[in-house]
């Protein structure tokens, strides 16, 4: 067999197998999902003073919760009337420590301020989703309370912003 | 044999190949067309949402056809992920792939973990669809995540 027969011979032996060769083909398929934000105050508990004897100082408590996974902006829309008590005599300020915590109990970073009109407490995303505490300790004087005997109620308005 | 009469053979030999060759191919050809995407939709982290191959609305829906028997595989993705790297496991199980009629009917329910073989017929299309489990977790930040999945059909040799 010379050279071009040895070449045709070859290239036969190439085709035969391709005759038999697999066919493939590739697709694709996309895959989605979106992860909600999570931002939603809980159900408050009232700082309440309680029942006060005239003269007397007074403390109490409150909070609400609020669960996020997304960076926060704590701000009080009412400034300097945040918390101020109505009732039949004159309107009382108490005066408030307030803040975030990780429980309902202890303050771990305050607000700037308990009844400024501008951002009082900016929080950074956290890691997860969590639930944290927005507290509001209130204290009244003797002096506070030594006035016209009757129901003083008010409202602690806190806007948290998702930042 | 002379090298003359022998040329001449292997050349009408070679060249019958050829045509045979295309026959077959032209026969055997398959196509793969995605309709539908795997979405898992909104979720909530530290949840497990599974999509079911039955949810009509959330699998994944590629229509096939062809004709005789392909081997579908498929390249599954370990977990969506947003442009930044934070990622969604992402599992998939036995059931969570089968094989549809276009009327919705079920041919049958495949693993896609393996390789399947499938019959195609009369160039009739049949719709593969597929389901699957993402798992977020407390720590899985808000985002849009996302994956591939490659799919591969491969027609054997005769």
């Amino acid at each position: 067999m010379n050279r071009s027969l040895r070449l045709i011979a070859a290239l036969g032996m190439l085709a035969l197998p391709a005759a038999a060769q697999a066919q493939s083909i590739t697709g694709s398929i996309a895959a989605s999902a979106d992860i909600a934000t999570v931002f939603s105050f809980g159900a408050p508990s009232p700082l309440n003073f309680g029942s006060i004897v005239p003269g007397t100082a007074a403390a109490g408590s409150g909070y609400i919760p609020l669960s996020r996974n997304v960076g926060v902006i704590y701000s009080l829309p009412d400034g300097a009337t945040t918390g101020q008590l109505s009732g039949p005599g004159p309107a009382i300020t108490p005066s408030y420590t307030c803040g975030v915590g990780s429980t309902s109990t202890t303050i771990v970073s305050a607000f700037s301020s308990c009844n400024g009109t501008t951002s009082v407490l900016t929080l950074s995303s956290p890691t997860g989703t969590l639930t944290e505490y927005v507290i509001f300790n209130g204290s009244l004087t003797a002096a506070q309370t030594n006035t016209v005997p009757g129901t003083y109620s008010g409202t602690i308005r806190v806007t948290a912003t998702a930042n | 044999m002379t090298s003359r009469t022998g040329r001449g053979l292997l050349v009408a030999l070679l060249l019958a190949s050829w045509p045979s060759q295309t026959d077959a191919q032209s026969a055997k050809s398959v196509s793969i067309n995605p309709v539908q995407s795997l979405s898992f939709g909104l979720l909530l982290p530290d949840r497990r949402e599974a999509v079911r191959v039955t949810d009509v609305a959330r699998r994944a829906v590629v229509a096939l056809s062809g004709n005789g028997p392909v081997d579908v595989a498929l390249v599954l993705p370990t977990s969506l992920e947003t442009p930044t790297g934070e990622r969604i496991t992402l599992q998939f199980s036995a059931g969570d792939a089968a094989l549809l009629t276009t009327s919705g009917s079920t041919i049958g329910t495949l693993d896609p973990l393996q390789v399947n073989r499938v019959q195609l017929g009369n160039d009739r299309t049949v719709l593969f669809v597929l389901g699957g489990t993402a798992i977020t977790n407390a720590t899985t930040h808000p985002g849009h995540y996302t994956a591939r999945v490659a799919l591969l059909v491969n027609q054997p040799g005769t």
